[in-house]
């Protein structure tokens, strides 16, 4: 100490320092501070300090009989004492006094949690206000209970979160039963609509056949809405099951490769009936005429019918309508577009175009039937391919579809094929599956049920080809010499009835199954068709498993696959 | 405002009234936390809202409240998260209130971005002590008289604890006698 420090009586030294001690050159208690004299009474003066206290060095045992030459040799290091009597441990330094020799122990109680304090019976005001133990003390304090909270707050998060994932279990579970529910709903709802709804059909084409006798102009006239109303009312079944499979990601595509130009051609054929009533002229344009495409046939031939549909529905008589193919080697894909001269789309009117149950005007509902589902069915089979749906349009000249299709390979598959405009008179179908596969005409001049019927044995793997009266279908029998014949009945200049006996009439075709179908469902009519030389007899709306099924039975063993 | 205030409020209102009087305050308040952590600063107007909430959904005095919730923080919130802490500032009542100036003082050097209010402690005596408060936050020395008596109950040593001086009725600051008798044993 210098002149200058001051000087502390025994009250004041003690009060900065509560839990100094000091030694003699012996190791003798000469005076200990306030709070260690209570704590531990025995340390007194005279007291042998290493009776009370053992030496702690780190990492090593505890040294019991310290002395002042070893206390010399450290005096720059941190002293650790733990009593011998109690859990006090006091971390020191050591400051030698000389004349007397003496050693001065400063320091304070080394505690890491309030809890050690309570066991040591010890509060806050024995520590010097200077020592910074009771800082870090209530530093531990407040960041254990702020992890603590932290812990509780995570805790609670975790069972939020837990709780809100059963909720969207069970809210999911609870989607999925009811999406299931949907589905079987749809499903019986097939079911039962269709089925009436075939016997309307059926009825009402026979009714306007002349089957129950005649009718006079007025009831003819309600037969024929009756019926349409029914197909329409079919359309409309059919094509919210098909958007409801898709919503529901159940409409599985079946790929196959598919002739582009039948494709087309089979399309066209479909609307060319009321094309013509409507004088519109018909034109398919290929710029490459032997291309190939992976696609779900049937579904592609829905998007080009619904298309055409559309286009030929809101073309005035004399228009045109042109069906274009067209390769784009950059994108690998295919484009068709379906392009009229019709009434046309306002700007403002495309962006809701393909919207369900939407037509643009109010007024073009009651003049154009339609069931308004057909471009938003075409915009979903579309992206179910990957593909998209363009539309150009201008009020008063007409609109172009533009579907796009991916189509990979393109370049290769293609290369040197012709191109052109094709006369729809120059179409014939193309077959692409194996030659030895059972060729079955079908003779029926009622469009829809020559495309449905034909779908579905091509779709079976039977080769399809089709006449739509009797004439033509003898003509395509001795040509074609077909595995089968499918025919109709009542069909325009020659009947079912005649061009079989025509048939049977030639050597050539005596053994060749021929199976009547017909939407006369009186008695008798079965025997008159055995009787002109048909094999089987169906009545329509037919069950396609069961045309299929007796088909089959009537076809050679080594024709059948 | 300490975060360790609006876990109090909390847990007063969850365990005196329920979870859904609760849920019902915070969303009163328009209080979005899952929880509070203890040592976090929130907004001063988020504790005011929370208070302000409660009186409304529990049908009680504001004041009512800030009394409910100082005795409440003492006995169970602070116990509970400082409990050894707030037991090792004194052997007596006396000796805890004497601390009371010394614990706010340690709080703002730990804690820098919180704003604990200051005590001061004065007329010390064997039976009582008078205490200054001093806050720049209006409205909230009914906490400190409920706190106070949650102390005396925390200490087991019945006290009287008579406001003084009004910081809202124009004293510089707020005081309090604290009198506990001759019972102060510990």
């Amino acid at each position: 100490m210098t002149d200058s420090a001051p000087m502390l009586d025994h009250g004041q030294f003690s009060k900065l320092f509560p839990f100094h001690f000091i030694v003699d050159a012996d190791m003798r208690v000469i005076d200990t501070g306030s709070v260690l004299a209570r704590v531990c009474p025995k340390i007194v003066p005279g007291a042998l300090i290493n009776d009370h206290f053992l030496l702690f060095r780190l990492a090593s045992e505890p040294i019991k009989a310290f002395n002042r030459d070893f206390i010399a040799r450290q005096e720059n290091t941190l002293f650790v004492f733990k009593s011998t009597s109690t859990d006090l441990m006091l971390r020191c330094q050591v400051l030698i006094l000389r004349d007397p020799e003496r050693y001065l122990f400063l320091g304070s109680p080394w505690v890491r949690n309030p809890t050690e304090l309570k066991a040591l019976h010890l509060v806050l005001q024995d520590f010097a206000l200077h020592d910074s133990t009771v800082d870090l003390l209530q530093l531990v304090q407040a960041t254990s209970t702020s992890l603590h909270d932290a812990k509780q707050l995570s805790e609670k998060l975790e069972q939020r979160v837990a709780d809100r994932t059963a909720e969207l279990s069970m809210a999911n579970a609870e989607l999925s039963r009811v999406m299931r529910s949907k589905d079987d709903f749809l499903s019986a709802m097939s079911h039962e609509l269709r089925t009436p709804l075939n016997a309307i059909l059926g009825l009402s084409e026979s009714l306007a056949e002349g089957v129950y006798g005649d009718m006079n102009t007025k009831q003819v006239k309600s037969i024929n809405t009756i019926a349409e109303s029914g197909h329409h009312l079919l359309a409309l079944i059919n094509d919210l099951l098909d958007i409801a499979k898709i919503g529901a990601g159940k409409m599985e595509l079946e790929l196959t490769k598919a002739n582009v130009e039948d494709l087309c051609q089979a399309s066209l054929r479909f609307v060319m009936e009321q094309a013509q009533k409507q004088k519109i002229n018909l034109k398919l344009v290929m710029d490459n005429q032997s291309v190939m495409l992976t696609a779900d046939e049937r579904r592609l031939k829905q998007i080009l019918v619904n298309l055409l549909s559309n286009a030929v529905k809101f073309t005035p008589n004399g228009g045109s309508v042109t069906l274009e193919t067209k390769c784009d080697l950059e994108s690998e894909s295919l484009m068709f577009s379906v392009r009229d001269t019709g009434i046309g789309i306002a700007t403002e009117d495309l962006k809701r175009l393909f919207s369900p149950f939407t037509q643009l005007d109010s007024k073009l509902s009651r003049q154009y039937a339609g069931t308004g589902l057909g471009l938003t069915l075409v915009m979903k089979l579309v992206e179910l391919h990957g593909g998209s749906v363009a539309v150009e349009s201008e009020i008063g000249k007409g609109s172009c579809f533009t579907v796009r299709i991916p189509c990979k390979g393109l370049d290769t598959l293609n290369q040197h094929n012709p191109s052109g405009t094709i006369s729809l008179t120059e179409i014939t179908p193309a077959e692409t599956l194996p030659s030895n596969t059972p060729l079955i005409l079908v003779a029926d001049d009622n469009e829809i049920n020559l495309m449905t019927v034909t779908d579905y044995l091509r779709a079976n793997k039977l080769r399809v080809i089709q006449a739509r009266d009797g004439l033509e279908a003898v003509k395509m029998v001795r040509e074609h010499i077909p595995s089968l014949v499918l025919m109709d009945i009542q069909m325009p200049l020659m009947d079912g009835l005649d061009a079989i006996a025509h048939l049977r009439a030639d050597d050539k075709h005596t053994d060749m199954p021929i199976i009547a179908l017909t939407s006369r469902a009186m008695v008798g009519d079965r025997e008159r068709c055995i009787a002109v030389g048909a094999n089987d007899y169906l009545s329509k709306p037919v069950n396609m498993k069961q045309l299929v099924k007796t088909i089959r039975a009537h076809l050679p063993n080594d024709e059948t696959l | 405002m300490h975060g360790m205030i609006n876990k109090s409020i909390e847990d007063l209102v969850t365990i005196q009234f329920g979870a859904d009087k609760w849920e019902a305050v915070k969303k009163k308040a328009g209080v979005t936390e899952t929880a509070f952590v203890s040592n976090q600063s929130y907004p001063d107007a988020m504790t005011y809202g929370l208070v302000g909430a409660a009186t409304e959904v529990l049908g009680l005095t504001a004041d009512q409240v800030l009394y409910a919730f100082g005795e409440f923080w003492v006995t169970h919130t602070a116990f509970k998260g400082y409990g050894d802490m707030l037991m090792s500032a004194g052997r007596t009542i006396g000796e805890f209130l004497d601390y009371l100036p010394l614990f706010h003082t340690r709080v703002a050097l730990i804690f820098p971005n919180l704003k604990p209010p200051r005590f001061e402690c004065s007329d010390r005596h064997e039976n009582g002590i008078t205490l200054h408060y001093f806050s720049d936050r209006p409205g909230l020395s009914m906490v400190v008289v409920g706190m106070l008596n949650g102390i005396s109950k925390l200490y087991k040593t019945p006290a009287v604890v008579t406001h003084t001086k009004f910081k809202d009725k124009g004293a510089d600051h707020d005081e309090f006698l604290v009198n506990w008798g001759a019972a102060d044993q510990k």
